[in-house]
């Protein structure tokens, strides 16, 4: 079976921001709400000061924080190691919210145009909030789920391919011959957070 | 908001929750307030206390339930009980409820029978105080439970909670004592009482917020707390109307109105209390190859430039 994970090369990422709008694109999420998102960091002190970007996303830990905080198991690790939730059985407690160290959970409690209210909604926005209402759902806790859509397709998620530098990999941890298990283990792969003990599958190449 | 905070503060839990974690609190309290009062005799504080203990914790799970934002599946915590904080939380108070109720329904209504079944009624108020107990601590360790916030993750907050808790649920129960004129003397007990619990609870506060200011990753949340955008609900509401004025007007022993005052007070406090710690919850930033990543700085407004456009 396989166990998917994602390595980020963060010595290619040039923080453009591609990956937040193709996951917008892909998943249809409403304003404010970034399953894929892009931090920015400084180090150094003048004259000497470097800025790097961060891609974060669900990592889809090997021990999640939000699974173990869920009161109904609504969210799960899948076959495939992906966490994913079931809309049906969340209550929208945002306990998970709390539970995972990565903010990588969004609630909304109804969906919303990126126009002003009081417009009428185009044939497009009618068509994302229906995708929205199906797949994700309003009142309960959404996120990234590695694009199950694309993946059942033969597609990678869609922040991989939209990415411009090609420093995103996605790939199968479970076998060691993957590129992307190849590059964890060749360019000191690391993950964010690792005190938490969750054991994030998506790791990072050092930027330097 | 706090510029260093931004972003890594919790903004899903706000008033609602802290309203819950407050009722459940001061519900609890009352109830093994009332339970104490039983024993000792005080058939109208009794009385008091275990009938304003439930409804208090019904009002804070239909804050609770409010929360959630669609009532369509509120039960389904109950019915898939897992090993969440939310779940056991969930059964204990149903069950604290339910015994409080039956006690309720069999003693403290007027008319029903009382005196015959000490024994029995006694059981019962111990059976409902022991699940007060646990609703009070469950709310401490609720929070405690979100690993990635270190201001909660800590022993202490079930403690300051549940002494907090026992506190307003002394506080109510003289409150709704001074109202229904109870007995002065008892009253003023419960007053002595309570000056022992907010002396254990400033002290629990303050080794709480101590505690967290010496650890780097709660820093940020205990400054949030002490000088930052909470410092005046911190200082106004929990410091001095939760804390100072009901000590200094339960020392003075003050009789009816005063000693209603102090309860109203202190139980403000105790909400406030619920507030900030709730308010103060921040996770800290991720960290990688000497880099502090913070969240960029989104506006409320998506598209605030556009302003109104005309109707199609």
């Amino acid at each position: 079976m396989a166990r998917y994970g994602m390595v980020i090369d963060l010595k290619r990422c040039y923080g453009c921001y591609a990956c937040s709008m193709a996951c917008k694109v892909a998943n249809h999420t409403p304003p404010n709400v970034f399953w894929s998102r892009v931090l920015k960091g400084e180090s150094g002190t003048f004259p000497n000061v470097v800025r790097q970007a961060l891609p974060v996303l669900c990592f889809h830990c090997e021990d999640p924080g939000c699974v173990k905080v869920c009161p109904t198991k609504a969210t799960y690790a899948n076959d495939d190691g992906v966490v994913v939730i079931d809309k049906e059985v969340c209550v929208g407690c945002k306990y998970c919210m709390m539970g995972c160290p990565y903010g990588a959970r969004y609630t909304v409690p109804e969906w919303k145009s990126y126009f002003p209210e009081g417009l009428p909604l185009s044939e497009l926005e009618q068509f994302q909030k229906e995708a929205w209402e199906e797949k994700s759902g309003c009142g309960v806790a959404t996120k990234c789920d590695f694009c199950t859509e694309r993946r059942e397709d033969g597609k990678e998620p869609s922040c991989v391919t939209a990415c411009p530098a090609d420093a995103r990999i996605f790939g199968d941890l479970d076998n060691p011959d993957s590129e992307a298990s190849q590059r964890i283990k060749r360019d000191r792969g690391f993950v964010l957070k690792p005190e938490q003990g969750t054991k994030p599958k998506v790791y990072y190449l050092p930027p330097r | 908001m706090n510029s260093k905070l931004h972003g890594l503060v919790q903004t899903e839990w706000r008033w609602l929750i802290a309203i819950y974690l407050f009722l459940a609190g001061a519900g609890g309290g009352a109830h093994i307030t009332g339970v104490v009062a039983d024993f000792m005799g005080w058939t109208q504080l009794a009385n008091i206390g275990i009938g304003l203990g439930w409804p208090c914790v019904l009002i804070g799970c239909l804050c609770l339930i409010g929360d959630l934002g669609t009532a369509r599946n509120a039960w389904r915590v109950a019915r898939k009980p897992d090993t969440s904080w939310i779940a056991r939380g969930t059964i204990i108070i149903s069950i604290f409820m339910i015994v409080a109720f039956i006690h309720t329904v069999l003693w403290v209504w007027p008319g029903t029978m009382a005196g015959p079944e000490v024994g029995a009624r006694h059981l019962v108020g111990v059976i409902g105080a022991f699940f007060a107990f646990g609703t009070m601590v469950y709310t401490g360790l609720l929070l405690g439970d979100a690993i990635p916030i270190p201001f909660w993750n800590t022993t202490l907050l079930p403690i300051l909670f549940f002494v907090s808790a026992l506190s307003t649920g002394v506080m109510a129960v003289v409150l709704v004592g001074v109202i229904a004129a109870a007995d002065q003397a008892h009253l003023l007990t419960l007053g002595r009482v309570d000056i022992v619990l907010i002396v254990i609870e400033a002290l629990v506060l303050a080794a709480y917020l101590h505690g967290s200011y010496r650890v780097p990753n709660t820093r940020m949340a205990a400054e949030h707390l002490l000088k930052g955008e909470l410092a005046a609900m911190f200082w106004m509401g929990v410091a001095v109307c939760g804390l100072a004025v009901p000590l200094v007007i339960d020392a003075v022993g003050l009789h009816g109105a005063g000693a209603a005052a102090a309860s109203i007070l202190g139980l403000i406090g105790g909400l406030c209390l619920r507030y900030v710690v709730l308010a103060g919850g921040a996770m800290y930033p991720m960290a990688a190859a000497g880099f502090e990543f913070r969240p960029i700085k989104r506006s409320k407004d998506p598209m605030p430039a556009i302003g109104k456009m005309p109707p199609s």
